[in-house]
């Protein structure tokens, strides 16, 4: 709750109201938000995000494989344990925020009962195409669906979800603790938050292998394989920029939720980051 | 102004009732009206009509077309 400490003397004319900053602290002034390691206004950075990732939708999977090192695979496959989905009849709803491409709703659903369905939303369409795709190539059309959708706005109903996750994704919204609040609203009582997110890594040499790894080999691969070297650059600085493992627990109590902890994957390069609206 | 039209053409174009039941109008969270005709999920406290393409509903305001009187007028 630290970060808050910002004076909301914004608003202006035509702005719909949503501008209460919140990663903007270090940046003193108060209609930006972080674009990486850069200050952009506030109102363009969804619009950079967005660009970036129509601009890597096809090649995700490939990109999370770059920047983890395929750890990515092992990492949504411990969420979805965590997750722990019905594996008879009964009925589990599921809201996969930012899953656009379908990776963690097309295992969840292989991996559970009949009942146990997804709704997957995401900002970017192309994301949302690319899972389309594979939803319909997986038969999986009818427990799995597609909505085009704000993390900061969602739109569904109050109390209506048993578990939310969002995999990767949390750091690219630019109201983190608007986010939460909607994680928090379309949750039932009872029901569970995960968040995966890339996070601080804790361990010697690791650390240092691993900073090696983000600034200098990822956007150069980025460049090769997609000569697309600025977006990797700011997926990179992004993850840089995400609080720490216990500054989010903090923000994830502050939404409301119970029993927040968190598991470090792979000495916290990732984290998985749990909580209960009770 | 909508290109759900254009830009459909297969199947999959049929919203999911179940899914419908969940859907609220992102911004003020009230109930949406399904217009399967227009292929839109109209929100009258919103004053948009949220399109649907290929099946799948684009919930954010930066996609939806302003109703207008006739529309309300319609409705």
């Amino acid at each position: 709750m630290d970060q808050n400490s910002q004076t909301t003397s914004q608003n202006t004319a035509q702005n719909t109201g949503q501008s209460t900053a919140q990663n903007t602290a270090e940046h003193g002034s108060e209609n930006t938000a972080s674009f990486g390691f850069r200050a952009v206004p506030e109102t363009e950075r969804q619009g950079l995000v967005n660009k970036v990732f129509a601009s890597v939708a096809g090649r995700y999977d490939l990109m999370n494989d770059l920047m983890s090192g395929g750890l990515h695979r092992l990492w949504k496959r411990e969420l979805i344990t965590m997750l722990n989905a019905p594996r008879g009849t009964t009925s589990f709803k599921l809201l996969d925020v930012a899953g656009g491409t379908g990776d963690i709703s097309i295992r969840y659903a292989e991996d559970s009962g009949p009942n146990a369905t997804a709704v997957i939303c995401d900002i970017s369409p192309e994301m949302l195409e690319v899972g389309r795709r594979r939803i319909a190539d997986a038969g999986l059309q009818n427990r799995i669906q597609c909505v085009e959708g704000n993390a900061e706005e969602l739109p569904f109903e109050s109390s209506s979800f048993d578990a939310y996750t969002i995999a990767f994704g949390i750091r690219n919204v630019t109201h983190i603790d608007k986010a939460l609040a909607e994680a928090y609203r379309v949750l039932k009582p009872g029901g569970r938050f995960l968040c995966l997110e890339f996070s601080e890594c804790r361990v010697p040499v690791l650390d240092r292998l691993y900073d090696f790894h983000s600034f200098e080999i990822i956007p150069r691969l980025g460049q090769l394989t997609a000569g697309d070297a600025e977006s990797y650059r700011y997926l990179v600085e992004s993850i840089r920029r995400f609080p720490t493992q216990e500054k989010f627990a903090e923000l994830v109590r502050g939404a409301g939720f119970s029993r927040v902890n968190y598991r470090n994957l792979t000495g916290g390069i990732a984290a998985i980051h749990g909580g209960w609206k009770i | 102004m909508s290109e759900s039209e254009k830009a459909s053409g297969d199947t999959g174009n049929a919203v999911d009732p179940k899914l419908l039941e969940l859907l609220v109008c992102p911004l003020t969270k009230t109930r949406l009206v399904y217009d399967a005709k227009a292929r839109e999920l109209i929100s009258k406290a919103a004053g948009l009509a949220f399109p649907i393409r290929n099946g799948v509903p684009l919930m954010i305001e930066e996609a939806a077309r302003k109703l207008t009187d006739d529309d309300f007028r319609r409705a």
